[in-house]
C-alpha cells in the first residue's frame, strides 16, 4: 500500500455536504431521548440554516472537488440553496403532520436532510458514478417519506408506484450510462466530452441511443411528459409536506444536473439531442396543461400544472446557451416560492376541513382567512404568468432565451400553454374569492393502510390517535406555517416588481458553466 | 476455450433470464435468477473482474437470494397467471419491449466503435483485484463510496420507518415526546375519528 495516493479534498469546498452529513447523524439522535417533540424540527432547520450559510460562504468559488467528482460553482450552489430553502418550508410544514409523527420526528429529518444532501450532490456531480448515487440518494428517502402516512392507503400506493417507477427510471439512466462509458471510456464529464467531441464519435448509434436512454430516465424524475403517469398518483397520495418538497426540490436539483450532463458531457451532440428535448418539452406542455383542467384534487391539479412548467423550463435547456441556464436557474427559484406559497395553504385547510385536498377545501376563504387566501391566490397567479409576479419575469426569460436560441415556436409554445393554464388557475381563485364556505362534513379515519383485513380481529392492534388530531390548532403552529406561505408569497410579488437581485444571483449561476 | 466459456455464460445468462419471467411458480423464477446471475459471474470472470464476480455471487446468488428464496416460502405458491391482467398493457407491453429491443441491436451492430471486434484491451494483471478495486473506490471514487456508504444508512432508517409502522401499540416511549395515547387494547374500532377543526 505504499503507493496509495490519497486524492486531494477541499474542505472548504465539501463543507455543505459535510454538515449535511453530520445533520443527519444528530438528527437521529434525538429520536433516542425523550426530548420535547419541537426539538427534532429545530435540529433539522438548524442544519439546513448551516448547510446554507456554508454554501453562500462557498458562493463565487470555482473548482473541481475530489478527482473531480463533484464541481463547486455557482449553478450547483444555487440549485442546493433552492432545495435547501424547500427542505425548511418542508420541516416547518412537517412540525404537526401525523405522517412525521407516526415516522418519529428523528427519522423524518434525518430522511429530508438526506434527500437534500443527495440533490447537493446531484446538482454537483461532475461524474457519471457520482451523478447516479447523488440520484438515488435523492429518491430512496422520498420513496420512504411518501409511503409515510400510515393512516392512509394512498400513501402506500403512492410510495410504492414512486419507488416501481422511480426504479424504472434509474434503471434506464443506468443503461444509458454503460452505453455512453462504452463509447467514451470515461465516467468523467469533461473526458466524456473530449472523447466524443475530438473522437468523432458525436454520431455513433451507441452514444445517440446511450443519450436517449439518459434523457429518458431524467424525464422520470422530472415528470415529463410521457413519462408522466405517475406523478398525479403520487403526488395526490403522499403527505402533503412531502408533496411540496417533492414537486420543488426535485426539480431544481435534477433539472440543474440534466443541464450540467447535457450541456458539459453531451456538449458535442447538442445538435442531436436539442431536438429531442425540445419534442419532450412540447410534449409536456401540451399534456399538463390538457390533464389539469378537470382536475378537483389541488394536488392532483399541482401535479399536472407540474409537468406543464417542468415542459416551460425544459426550453431553458433546450437552447443550451448561457441565456438559457439563467432563465432556467431564475424560474427555479421563482417556482419554488409559488408552489410553496400554494401547498402551505393546502396543508392548513387539510387539517382544519374534512374536505382533504379538494378544491372545496378552499371554498370562502377570501372572506374568512385573508392570511391564506392572498398566498394561494399569488402563487396561482404567478404560476399562470401575470405581471406584477416573478413567474411573469420567469417566464419572460425563458421566452427570451427560446428566440435567442432559434426556437421560437417552443416559446410560442409556452405562451399558449400559459393561456389554457389560467383555466384551471382561476377555477381555484374562484372558488377562495367567489364562493360562501360549505358546511363542515364528518368522514371517519380510514385503517391503517397495508394491514391486512383481518389484522383488526385476530391481532387487535392498538391504534393510537395522532397528536394532531387530538389537539386543537396551536396558535404557535399557525403563525409559523401561514408565516412561511406569507413569506413565500410576498417573496414572490417582491421579486415580480423588483427583480434584479434574483437576476443577478441566476445570471451567476447561469454563467459559471461557461458554454 | 474462451469462446466457449463465453456461450456457456450468455446461455445461462439469457436462459435464466427468460424463464424468471417465463415460469409460473415464483419459486422456480428465484431458482432460475440464481441460475442467471451465477452465469453473468461467470461473464464476469472471462472480463478479468475477478473481485467484481466474487461479490456478485457472494452478495446477489448468495444473501439477496436467500432473502427471495424467504418471501417465496413465505408467501406461498401463487400460481400467477402468464398473460398481463391489464387488458390494454397485454399488447403495447411487449410491441414497447420489442421496439427498445431493435433500437439496442440497431445501437450495438450499427456502432462504428473499432474496438468491438476485437478481444478487447489488453489489461494487467491484477485489474479487477480487490486491492484495484479498493484503491479506486479509496483514490478516484472516494465520494461516491462515501455517498453510497450514507445511501446504506438511509434505506436503512427508511426500512425502520416503514417497518415500524405495525409497532403502533409499542410503549409511548419510542416517539419522542411520547405522547401517544394508547386506545383501549383489541378494539377495532379503536381507530379514532379526526377531530373536527
Amino acid at each position: 500500500m505504499s503507493d496509495f495516493a490519497a486524492p486531494t479534498i477541499d474542505y472548504a469546498g465539501l463543507s455543505p455536504v459535510i454538515a449535511l452529513t453530520a445533520g443527519i447523524c444528530l438528527v437521529l439522535l434525538v429520536g433516542l431521548f425523550r426530548l420535547p417533540h419541537w426539538v427534532a424540527p429545530a435540529k433539522t432547520l438548524g442544519v439546513l440554516a448551516v448547510t446554507a450559510g456554508l454554501c453562500i460562504w462557498q458562493w463565487g468559488e470555482n473548482e473541481d472537488l475530489v478527482e473531480s467528482a463533484l464541481r463547486l460553482d455557482e449553478l450547483g450552489l444555487a440549485a442546493s440553496l433552492i432545495a435547501i430553502f424547500a427542505a425548511a418550508v418542508t420541516t416547518i410544514l412537517a412540525m404537526r403532520e401525523p405522517a412525521a409523527e407516526d415516522a418519529g420526528q428523528g427519522a423524518f429529518g434525518a430522511l429530508l436532510l438526506g434527500s437534500v444532501l443527495g440533490m447537493v450532490l446531484l446538482a454537483q456531480a461532475q461524474n457519471l458514478l457520482s451523478f447516479f448515487i447523488g440520484l438515488e440518494l435523492l429518491s430512496i428517502p422520498l420513496y420512504v417519506m411518501c409511503a409515510s402516512a400510515i393512516r392512509r392507503e394512498r400513501s402506500l400506493e403512492s410510495g410504492l408506484k414512486y419507488l416501481v417507477i422511480g426504479s424504472v427510471g434509474s434503471a434506464t439512466l443506468l443503461y444509458g450510462f454503460a452505453l455512453l462509458y462504452g463509447a467514451s471510456g470515461s465516467t468523467d464529464f469533461g473526458e466524456i466530452a473530449a472523447a466524443l467531441g475530438e473522437g468523432g464519435q458525436a454520431d455513433d448509434t451507441l452514444v445517440l441511443i446511450g443519450t436517449a436512454m439518459v434523457a429518458v430516465g431524467l424525464a422520470f424524475k422530472l415528470s415529463l411528459a410521457p413519462f408522466h403517469q405517475w406523478t398525479p398518483d403520487v403526488y395526490q397520495g403522499a403527505p402533503t409536506p412531502v408533496t411540496a418538497f417533492m414537486a420543488v426540490a426535485t426539480k431544481a436539483a435534477a433539472f440543474i444536473a440534466l443541464a450540467r450532463l447535457f450541456e458539459v458531457a453531451l456538449g458535442p451532440l447538442t445538435d442531436d439531442w436539442q431536438p429531442a428535448l425540445a419534442a419532450l418539452a412540447l410534449i409536456s406542455i401540451v399534456v399538463g396543461n390538457i390533464g389539469a383542467l378537470g382536475q378537483d384534487s389541488l394536488k392532483r391539479l399541482l401535479g399536472y400544472s407540474g409537468i406543464a412548467q417542468a415542459g416551460y423550463m425544459l426550453a431553458g435547456v433546450v437552447v443550451a446557451n448561457e441565456t438559457g441556464l439563467e432563465a432556467l436557474v431564475f424560474y427555479l427559484a421563482a417556482y419554488c416560492l409559488m408552489n410553496l406559497a400554494i401547498f402551505v395553504v393546502v396543508v392548513v385547510r387539510e387539517r382544519e376541513t374534512e374536505h382533504g385536498d379538494d378544491i372545496s377545501a378552499l371554498e370562502g376563504i377570501g372572506r374568512s382567512r385573508p392570511a391564506l387566501a392572498w398566498p394561494v391566490t399569488i402563487g396561482m397567479l404567478a404560476l399562470a404568468g401575470l405581471p406584477g409576479t416573478s413567474g411573469f419575469i420567469g417566464k419572460l426569460f425563458l421566452i427570451e432565451a427560446t428566440v435567442e436560441g432559434d426556437y421560437t415556436w417552443l416559446g410560442v409554445a409556452i405562451v399558449i400553454g400559459t393561456m389554457v393554464s389560467l383555466a384551471y388557475y382561476l377555477r381555484v381563485l374562484a372558488a377562495v374569492w367567489m364562493r360562501p364556505e360549505p358546511e363542515p362534513v364528518q368522514t371517519p379515519l380510514p385503517a391503517i393502510a397495508g394491514a391486512s383485513p383481518q389484522a383488526p380481529a385476530t391481532e387487535g392492534p392498538r391504534v393510537t390517535p395522532s397528536p394532531a388530531s387530538e389537539r386543537p390548532l396551536g396558535a404557535g403552529r399557525c403563525v409559523l406555517v401561514v408565516g412561511a406561505g406569507v413569506v413565500c408569497a410576498v417573496a414572490t410579488v417582491a421579486f415580480g416588481v423588483y427583480p434584479d437581485p434574483l437576476v443577478d444571483w441566476a445570471t451567476d449561476a447561469g454563467s459559471s458553466l461557461s458554454l | 476455450m474462451k469462446e466457449v466459456c463465453f456461450f456457456l455464460g450468455a446461455i445461462g445468462c439469457l436462459g435464466g433470464a427468460i424463464a424468471v419471467i417465463g415460469l409460473r411458480n415464483p419459486f422456480y423464477s428465484v431458482l432460475a435468477l440464481i441460475v442467471h446471475l451465477i452465469s453473468l459471474a461467470g461473464l464476469f470472470l472471462l472480463l478479468q473482474a475477478e473481485f467484481l464476480a466474487a461479490a456478485q455471487i457472494v452478495v446477489y446468488a448468495g444473501a439477496v437470494m436467500v432473502l427471495y428464496v424467504f418471501v417465496a416460502a413465505y408467501v406461498g405458491n401463487v400460481e400467477e397467471s402468464l398473460w398481463e391482467p391489464i387488458p390494454g398493457q397485454r399488447w403495447i407491453a411487449p410491441l414497447l419491449g420489442l421496439a427498445l429491443f431493435a433500437e439496442l441491436s440497431i445501437a450495438i451492430i450499427g456502432s462504428g466503435l473499432k474496438s468491438l471486434d476485437t478481444e478487447g484491451p489488453t489489461v494487467e494483471l491484477g485489474f479487477g483485484s480487490p486491492e484495484a478495486i479498493g484503491r479506486l473506490m479509496l483514490e478516484r471514487f472516494l465520494i461516491a463510496f462515501e455517498a453510497a456508504s450514507l445511501l446504506l444508512l438511509i434505506a436503512a432508517i427508511g426500512a425502520v420507518v416503514l417497518a415500524a409502522r405495525r409497532r403502533e401499540s409499542a410503549p409511548p416511549g419510542v416517539q419522542p415526546g411520547g405522547e401517544h395515547v394508547d386506545s383501549q387494547p383489541g378494539s377495532p374500532a379503536g381507530i379514532p375519528e379526526r377531530a373536527a377543526g
